[in-house]
């Protein structure tokens, strides 16, 4: 502002360049939230229309999912459940082995297999998850199937297993951005203390970092909740209620993608019941993730204090 | 420590043990790649023609469609992302609705791609009438990616030393100088690096592609944004649901090639990285 006050040639256009440059700045700004708030808009839209016909109770508490169906049912459940054993499955594979990994990089682990470590988990950060949905379908699956016969060829635990591996690497990473966060002073006290290192990391190094822990935990569980490709891949699409991991089931991501294969008309509400669905796992997927989120700021504040 | 000491701590063992099935994990996964596409060498895969028993099989016009739903989404989500971010952190007065805008990005960055497909289906192949184009897909993917370039964008942004802000309003510069000739070159190479991220994401994105309706055979390269949808995520797919061998080969070469476009993605993110941060200093 006070720029403007400096006297010279050129003043006038460089303060309507500079006016220029805000509004073009404003403009992008009004651009995105607009685009945004349309995504949300479309959303709550399509799913409002279809919670106005089918009350939200009986979405709820039905049993049988069947939009496309002559007699059509809209029970979430299956795909509510099938959802709950795909991020619960994946997180017992996921959870333990990344925890445990960030732990070995951070207090175990020689400078160079750290950095090769660390190169890996950047490396498969960054796979497509179709790709591991291939390799779900072709190389897990008929393993599983060699190991118990009993195993279909679309079932659970193949995804739980590939899931797991998707989310390894974001597990191991904001584990790691947590436990780097605790002060080394105080690892130190414990190791001074005569405390084996072991001991030092199970009672000192994890509790002072179990804020970001769980942050890190969230974010994961996000990710393998919404995770589509994988699992519509490896476990086929057919919803049913099922707590077998050797059977098939449908996921409500997995379910979303069937929008792209079907030919559900506009406002129909067989098309209106993927926007619920998608209502369900937007505000699910948005909640896991606001939770994980404040968690990380609230762990960044206390460690910074 | 001594040697001795570390055999007797349980915890380094199990951690040890832990790094070792994640890398071993990880190894399993790039060898089943490289095995099966190894199958398929032989199989002319960047032709798009029918060729023999496996027809229509080439990945010619899937990576094409990856391309062009690249630059699309660059186009399109770039600018606008970029822009947004500076205008919060620079322009804009810090209030309620700063921070809500802020928070909504991020927790938006993390619902599932597959969302912003059915949305994008609602919105730009049917309301907007654009049908099953590259066009439609480009426009979903810029969505998808907005969210991750603005956040990325702003909290390089906001790594800049607010000294060096201070120090050129001081000699009098005005905001855009300030922006121009201080913050974009200080935070360069984190915007750089953050839009990779959320790129590398995007042109991954097989599900939201499927929502719109893609193009399962396609026997020519697309020319133009109006051209049928098709990218080689939602070609591997196409390609893994098939029963016979050859499908499979096919799909993990595809998977390669898009690993491989990623990779050379992200090594130039690097390269312009490593330049822009040398600039800095």
């Amino acid at each position: 502002m006070m720029a403007r006050r400096v006297s010279g040639a050129g003043t006038a256009s460089r303060a309507a360049g500079e006016r220029l440059v805000a509004h073009v700045l404003l403009a992008c700004t009004v651009v995105a939230v607009v685009t945004l708030a349309a995504v949300l808009a479309v959303l709550v839209r399509e799913a409002g229309m279809f919670f106005a016909d089918v009350s939200p109770w009986r979405f709820l508490t039905e049993i049988t999912w069947a939009p496309a169906a002559a007699e059509s049912r809209f029970g979430v459940l299956p795909l509510l459940v099938g959802t709950a054993q795909i991020g619960v499955g994946a997180a017992v594979f996921a959870l333990p082995a990344g925890l445990m990994t960030a732990v070995y990089l951070h207090q175990y682990a020689g400078s160079r297999t750290a950095r090769l470590l660390s190169g890996v988990t950047a490396l498969m950060a960054g796979v497509p998850t179709v790709v591991y949905g291939l390799f779900a379908l072709h190389f897990v699956t008929p393993a599983l199937r060699v190991l118990w016969p009993g195993v279909e060829a679309f079932n659970a635990l193949s995804a739980c297993l590939v899931v797991g591996l998707m989310i390894l690497p974001t597990v191991t990473v904001l584990s790691r951005e947590a436990l780097d966060s605790v002060p080394a002073p105080l690892l130190d006290a414990g190791l001074a203390l005569g405390a084996p290192k072991g001991r030092v990391v199970t009672r000192v190094l994890l509790p002072a970092a179990s804020g970001g822990i769980l942050a890190a935990v969230l974010i994961a569980m996000a990710r393998a909740v919404g995770e589509t490709m994988i699992v519509s891949l490896a476990a086929g699409n057919e919803a049913r209620l099922t707590w077998s991991p050797f059977e098939g089931l449908q996921t409500l991501s997995a379910f979303l993608t069937q929008l792209g294969m079907g030919d559900a008309a506009t406002g129909t509400r067989e098309f209106q019941a993927f926007f619920a669905v998608g209502a369900v796992l937007f505000v699910g997927t948005y909640g896991i993730h606001m939770a994980g989120r404040m968690l990380v700021s609230r762990s960044v504040g206390r460690a910074g204090q | 420590m001594t040697r001795h000491k570390r055999r007797r701590d349980p915890v380094g063992a199990a951690c040890r043990v832990a790094a070792l099935a994640v890398l071993s994990g990880f190894l399993v996964f790039t060898a089943y790649l490289g095995f099966a596409a190894s199958r398929g060498v032989g199989i002319d895969v960047l032709r798009g023609a029918s060729s023999g028993a496996v027809d229509g099989a080439g990945m010619g016009p899937a990576l094409a469609g990856t391309l062009w739903l690249l630059l699309l989404t660059a186009v399109l989500a770039l600018p606008i992302g970029i822009g947004t971010a500076i205008y919060l952190e620079e322009y804009a007065p810090r209030t309620r609705v700063t921070a809500v805008i802020e928070s909504v990005a991020a927790n938006l960055a993390g619902v599932p791609s597959v969302i912003y497909g059915i949305v994008g289906l609602a919105l730009f192949v049917r309301a907007l009438g654009m049908g099953p184009t590259i066009l439609a897909g480009g426009c979903t993917l810029a969505v998808l990616a907005l969210p991750g370039v603005i956040v990325t964008s702003r909290t390089a942004i906001r790594r800049v030393p607010e000294g060096l802000r201070l120090a050129a309003y001081g000699l009098g510069a005005t905001r855009w100088q300030v922006v121009r000739n201080q913050i974009l070159p200080a935070a360069g190479s984190g915007i750089v690096a953050g839009c990779c991220a959320a790129f590398t994401r995007t042109a991954g994105a097989a599900a939201p592609l499927l929502v719109l309706g893609t193009a399962t055979f396609m026997s020519f390269a697309p020319q133009t944004p109006a051209h049928p949808l098709t990218s080689l995520p939602t070609q591997i797919f196409t390609w893994a649901t098939r029963s016979q061998e050859e499908f499979a080969a096919l799909a993990a070469g595809a998977a390669i090639m898009l690993l491989l476009l990623l990779l050379i993605m992200n090594l130039i993110s690097a390269l312009v990285v490593r330049r822009l941060s040398g600039a800095a200093r």
